[in-house]
């Protein structure tokens, strides 16, 4: 694979009232543009990665609308992947690339939620799952408690180590000017917080979130740049009762160990990692799916500060602030991973900068797990 | 929402599904409901394995606090699942009752 980070950028993420889903793309856009040293006419494609416009929003067509909104006369096309709609539209974007049809391309991550009443987002939230979770009366924070009490009850972890999980990334976010909550937390306050879907509280849980992303991918290669040398896409059943296990995301595993055998590097080649942290089960879950750790030892290793900035021994987990506290524009999400991942091998992460970073991995679920995207991100020696 | 239409193909189903019993596998408690269920909330969800070793993701209804865990009998009945649509077409479907 031969596929360079141009350039990237993103929005603050959050409750972005006054500001349209326009309004997000052409700010993400306008940053990825002038980082990379393009111009418009550079441009051969766009892929817009989007899951909720059409159910809450009643817009389709999101590729030809922000074409035109962005002065790009190019082929476009729509993304959907559920929360996984930004990796899938990435991986989308490098297939592009590798076919030889395009040079050089923009991947836009966009989502806006807050339009809508909590009750209507979560509904389209569910539009993920299956027909059956849909008629029990399902959320997202309910299946992936049942996904968190099996994993307590296998390998006995606590509500305490789910707690560490969100207090690391919202200190992680507490460094990201962009990042939704910029504040740290408790663990005494995560367990406090009300309970959404037993066992899972409020701070368990990622947030409703504003935001775009974007990164320009090209195949010219530059002296500062970052590049994608792996790219790879799993799925599974849809719902969570056909699966064979409930403490496994198995399309986690299957897209990771296709990106390591694609890129040539293992997990202790890489520094830095941002993973699908929709609910603080999740990471856990990301971090032993993809092999970073044993099933059943991460929990405890979190609160211990093993993938905490400053304090990691090998690797720092979501720099970002991850899904949990930069927020979770679901569509943007994937893209806002590889923008977080470029900047910190790029070493433009000021004060949450991993030093030494070389490699990292971008980890983007959809759903609870039915697809999973990782890429793998090297920094190119000059 | 739902199509009438929908709700019609999908009740054929049910029949099949009834009288069946089960365990509990994994559960939670939904406090914070998606739309059309917040008259019934909060109510448990689970994974549960059939007799025959199908597993289905079911609400659980009739329920007390002590009969959700791991390992709990249930059967299959049939319940209205949904708050009925524009169309006045009341949505039916497989729930389970600890047993």
């Amino acid at each position: 694979m031969n596929i360079t980070v141009l350039g990237t950028g993103m929005t603050v993420f959050g409750e972005r009232w006054e500001t349209s889903p326009r309004a997000l793309a052409r700010d993400a856009v306008k940053q990825a543009i002038v980082d990379s040293g393009c111009e418009h006419k550079h441009i051969q494609a766009l892929y817009v990665a989007n899951m909720l416009s059409g159910m809450l929003g009643m817009q389709g067509h999101l590729g030809a609308l922000f074409a035109e909104e962005l002065g790009l006369s190019v082929p476009a096309y729509t993304v959907e992947g559920a929360c996984a709609s930004g990796g899938l539209a990435i991986h989308t974007a490098v297939l592009g690339i590798m076919s030889g049809q395009y040079d050089t391309v923009l991947v836009l991550g966009v989502e806006k939620m807050t339009d809508h009443k909590p009750e209507q987002v979560s509904s389209a939230l569910m539009g993920a799952g299956s027909n059956e979770e849909r008629l029990a009366g399902a959320t997202f924070p309910g299946l992936y408690a049942i996904l968190t009490r099996s994993h307590m009850e296998a390998y006995g972890t606590t509500e305490k180590a789910l707690a560490s999980v969100a207090v690391k990334n919202h200190y992680h976010a507490s460094l990201n000017p962009k990042a939704q909550f910029q504040k740290s937390i408790t663990v005494e306050a995560v367990l406090r917080s009300s309970c959404v879907a037993d066992p899972l509280k409020l701070l368990d849980c990622s947030p409703v979130t504003d935001g775009a992303a974007a990164v320009i991918l090209s195949k010219r290669k530059t002296n500062t740049g970052v590049s994608i040398i792996a790219s790879q896409v799993a799925s599974d059943t849809l719902g969570i009762a056909e699966r064979e296990s409930l403490t496994t995301l198995i399309a986690s595993t299957r897209a990771s160990e296709k990106a390591f055998i694609q890129s040539g590097v293992s997990q202790k080649d890489i520094q830095v990692v941002e993973v699908h942290d929709c609910f603080t089960i999740a990471e856990i879950l990301a971090l032993e799916d993809m092999g970073f750790v044993k099933k059943g030892e991460v929990g405890n290793r979190i609160s211990e500060g093993e993938f905490t900035l400053g304090k990691a021994k090998q690797v720092v987990v979501n720099s970002s602030g991850g899904l949990k506290a930069c927020g979770h524009p679901v569509g943007a999400t994937g893209v806002k991973q590889i923008v977080e991942i470029t900047n910190q091998l790029r070493g433009r992460c000021k004060s949450r900068q991993i030093s030494n970073a070389r490699v990292g991995l971008t980890h983007n679920v959809g759903g609870t797990g039915a697809t999973a995207v990782v890429h793998i991100l090297r920094k190119d020696t000059i | 929402m739902i199509s009438p239409v929908k709700i019609w193909r999908n009740q054929k189903h049910i029949a099949k599904q009834l009288g069946q019993t089960g365990k509990i596998i994994s559960w939670s408690l939904i406090r914070v409901p998606p739309e059309g269920f917040s008259e019934q909330a909060p109510y448990p969800i689970a994974v549960v394995e059939l007799t025959g070793k199908a597993k289905i993701l079911a609400q659980v209804v009739d329920w007390k606090i002590n009969e959700l865990h791991r390992g709990q009998k249930v059967k299959t009945v049939v319940r209205k699942t949904i708050e009925a649509t524009q169309d006045g077409v009341i949505p039916y479907g497989i729930k389970v009752k600890p047993i």
